[in-house]
């Protein structure tokens, strides 16, 4: 009920008709994995200067079919952002306004679910561009692998103990290598990696060990 | 490591940059979870998958093959030749690289180098693995050298009738100093240093005809053979001059000069030095030199075959001038110097063990005998050969006796039917006679033969031997031990690998009366007779040159670093994802062929 209601306030306030494939069935076992680099951590001031949208159908990360762009911002990234995803004023100034790259990644997405790391920053971002071109925020469920983590890891934790959500212990937790951090197709894509493994391990109702899996398969051989 | 697959990591490095960056866009990744079937053994697939992370176990049946972790690809033979060998399931969560099998079909037709790793046979997969494999410090020229390339003297001819000093003339005036010699239908060769002891030393007439100095069994070799052919033949045959033809005209010489630096190992200026040697002390250094040019040629990047057969020439060379210079008349005049296990074979490089005997025709004093069996062994332990662990040498009275007491040992040997009884008639039937009375050693070995024809009992027994080593299963250790950060696996590449290949074949020799030590040559003869398929022959053939040319590697190691216990450990974590495909096919050969073995030879009564 209260879904639906959503969705009729989303149709209302949406001003372009020609999105409301947004709010379709999605392709059963169908996703995207999500990730943007922006000129700071501000949804409200900073800008989008890459996107990358990684389509997983069922357990296959479908790569070749990647969506990719740079962004041109309004206002150029500061020195501070340049060093975190090494996209420089020249490289963003190639970029393409957003208004040309919101409704190609829009058509894109689809009404597919979104993966990502923090994902909520991430589609935060898009919709403040979003609400100004087409008048409405992403409705697309959002799937973050953080919290997922934490159900395998630390779910029913005992009080007291130490959470690491770090995107690099994730990562090193599931064994998944290092693809370079900080551009958006790589961070899409360990995210997609890392969201296919928890959602089998959660499947299989398998847990991460606490104290560390190495020392934990270690001890019965070392005996 | 980038967002695409390594096109560092062979076979992809084989590719060209547009080639790795056409997969690369089409590359997909899939996750398996644990327990998951990602080809099933004898379906085709559609992607060749390569592991990002995770494990993959290759399985026949029950039977675990090998684990595959990040970097290996498979599977090769379900991509292109519709048909997965094996079942892989994943062990772990695994991801892996879907690369399309369209487009790595499409490279394969392109790109010849990278095709070499799709081969279904083991033996091509290395012939293109060897000529991909660049040796240490730029010398391959010198490999695909051909004679022509190197021969700076052409051919002149003389006729026979010419004398001496017309002989000497047409040198001085063609600026060389061999001419061919036309004499009736014959062609021979007469030298500078043939006309200089003519005249010189026997004091012949300088209108002497040629033909009378000229010697006529000519070893030649074609222009287009080799360098390294023409390497061979003159340290087989110590010759400093070679006859070059060109089909049947012969064209010019090749000197031991021309190839004087070109190998770094000059094996060929070797034999002169043993010749030369007037006592023991003086076969050090060429003992040493032996040696010294294994390595050399190793890192030239010449194929561990011909190595062995360089050495083994060097060295029996070596053995027979040792012999000639400290044994007593008595031992001269009774005895037959015999090489056996690996030297017998002719497939040691580095050296690790003496592997020789002695049979005498008759008693000789015990005095001599013992002098002798000291001093020979003896020699051979200051040479740097290391004294053979199962104390197969001369010195040992058990290998340097009549040949009727080692007839009687023999059947002593055959009725034990202990593995220790069974692995020493195999040491000597691997036996070769290198001088004196060569015949003892056949009939010896002929007795030998008939005490085990017909005794299907004592063959089961003799190939069951073949069991003494398990093939292991390539990386399952590795994948263990590395994952709980214990240590790395290694596998005993002798123990794995060669020995089972050589001793399988030698069964088979045994059972056929094929006289021949050489595994390549009986191979060869078993197939021949019917005895083995051809395809499996190849593959054999393949496989023990495979493990030859990791363990070459793997004894100079050790030698550098003075760990002989170590000097056939290979350890799969080291090699690369293309080594231990090939390392994997290879034992994968042994293991099919100690099935055909056991099921010839009944040894699963054992």
């Amino acid at each position: 009920m209260i879904a639906w209601l959503r969705r009729r306030f989303w149709r209302a306030a949406l001003a372009d008709p020609d999105f409301l494939f947004l709010l379709d069935e999605p392709p059963v076992g169908e996703a995207i994995s999500l990730d943007c680099e922006t000129t700071g951590l501000d949804p409200w001031v900073d800008e989008i200067v890459a996107i990358a949208a990684v389509p997983v159908i069922g357990n296959r990360i479908a790569t070749s079919a990647r969506f990719q762009a740079v962004v041109k911002p309004d206002r150029m990234p500061g020195a501070g952002s340049i060093k975190v995803h090494g996209l420089r004023r020249r490289d963003v100034a190639q970029g393409r306004p957003m208004a040309e790259v919101l409704p190609e990644l829009l058509r894109f997405i689809g009404p597919r679910p979104l993966v990502g790391y923090y994902i909520d920053f991430d589609v935060r971002m898009i919709d403040r561009y979003a609400l100004h071109q087409i008048g409405a925020r992403l409705p697309n469920r959002r799937i973050e692998v953080s919290s997922l983590y934490y159900d395998r890891k630390y779910g029913k934790a005992p009080p007291g103990t130490n959470i690491d959500l770090r995107f690099t212990s994730i990562r090193r937790e599931l064994g998944i290598p290092d693809l370079g951090q900080h551009d958006a197709f790589a961070d899409a894509l360990m995210a997609a990696m890392m969201w296919v493994q928890l959602r089998d391990m959660a499947a299989r109702g398998q847990r991460l060990k606490r104290e560390g899996r190495r020392e934990a398969t270690a001890a019965p051989l070392g005996a | 490591m980038a967002t695409g697959f390594d096109a560092q990591n062979p076979p992809f490095d084989r590719l060209s940059q547009p080639e790795a960056e056409e997969l690369r866009a089409a590359a997909d990744i899939g996750y398996f979870a644990p327990g998951e079937v990602i080809i099933a053994r004898g379906a085709a697939a559609d992607v060749l998958h390569v592991v990002i992370k995770g494990a993959v176990e290759a399985r026949e049946g029950e039977a675990l093959q090998g684990v595959l972790g990040p970097r290996d690809s498979f599977d090769s033979r379900a991509l292109v030749h519709g048909a997965a060998g094996e079942d892989f399931r994943a062990a772990e969560e695994t991801l892996c690289f879907l690369l399309p099998g369209a487009l790595v079909r499409r490279l394969i037709a392109r790109n010849p180098a990278f095709a070499a790793f799709f081969y279904a046979d083991v033996s091509r997969k290395l012939e293109a693995f060897a000529e991909a494999r660049l040796p240490e410090g730029g010398m391959e020229s010198v490999l695909r050298a051909r004679v022509r390339d190197a021969m700076r003297h052409r051919a002149e001819f003389i006729d026979g009738a010419a004398t001496i000093g017309q002989a000497g003339a047409a040198m001085a005036a063609a600026d060389i100093n061999a001419l061919f010699v036309r004499h009736a239908a014959q062609t021979g060769v007469v030298t500078g240093m043939n006309l200089a002891k003519a005249a010189v030393l026997r004091q012949m007439p300088l209108s002497t005809p040629v033909s009378a100095l000229a010697h006529f069994d000519i070893v030649a070799v074609q222009a287009d053979d080799l360098l390294l052919d023409a390497l061979l033949a003159m340290t087989r045959h110590n010759k400093r001059r070679l006859a070059v033809r060109d089909g049947d005209t012969f064209v010019g010489f090749l000197e031991d000069i021309d190839l004087l630096g070109r190998f770094a190992g000059n094996s060929q200026l070797i034999p002169r030095r043993i010749d030369a040697a007037r006592d023991v002390a003086e076969l050090a250094e060429p003992a040493r030199a032996i040696q010294d040019q294994v390595e050399r040629l190793h890192r030239q990047g010449v194929k561990v075959e011909v190595i062995a057969e360089i050495t083994s020439d060097l060295n029996r060379r070596l053995f027979v001038r040792l012999f000639d210079l400290i044994a007593p008349d008595s031992i001269r005049a009774e005895g037959c110097l015999i090489l056996m296990g690996s030297e017998g074979r002719a497939e040691q490089t580095v050296r690790t063990d003496q592997d020789n005997g002695l049979l005498l025709g008759a008693e000789v004093p015990q005095a001599d005998l013992a002098t002798f069996r000291e001093a020979f062994s003896g020699a051979l332990d200051r040479f740097g050969f290391p004294p053979c662990p199962g104390n197969v040498m001369v010195r040992n009275p058990l290998w340097s006796q009549t040949a009727a007491g080692m007839e009687r040992q023999l059947r002593r040997w055959v009725d034990a039917r202990t593995p220790e009884a069974a692995m020493n008639i195999a040491i000597f039937l691997d036996a070769v006679a290198l001088t004196g009375r060569v015949g003892l050693l056949d009939d010896t070995k002929a007795a030998l033969l008939r005490m085990m024809r017909g005794e299907s009992a004592l063959m089961a027994h003799f190939a069951h031997l073949i069991d003494s080593f398990a093939t292991p299963s390539l990386g399952v250790l590795s994948t263990l031990m590395t994952s709980v950060g214990v240590g790395e696996d290694a596998i005993d590449i002798k123990k794995a690998g060669i020995f089972p290949i050589v001793h399988g074949i030698r069964t088979m020799a045994l059972d056929r009366g094929i006289a021949a030590t050489p595994t390549a040559v009986r191979i060869a003869a078993l197939v021949a007779a019917g005895a083995l398929q051809d395809e499996l022959g190849r593959d054999l053939l393949g496989a023990l040159r495979v493990f030859m040319a990791y363990r070459i590697a793997t004894q100079i190691e050790a030698v550098r670093r003075g760990t002989v216990e170590e000097e056939a450990l290979v350890r799969p974590s080291r090699l690369t994802a293309a080594d231990r495909d090939i390392l994997r096919d290879s034992l994968r050969v042994v293991r099919v062929f100690r099935e055909v073995i056991a099921t010839r030879f009944k040894t699963s009564v054992f």
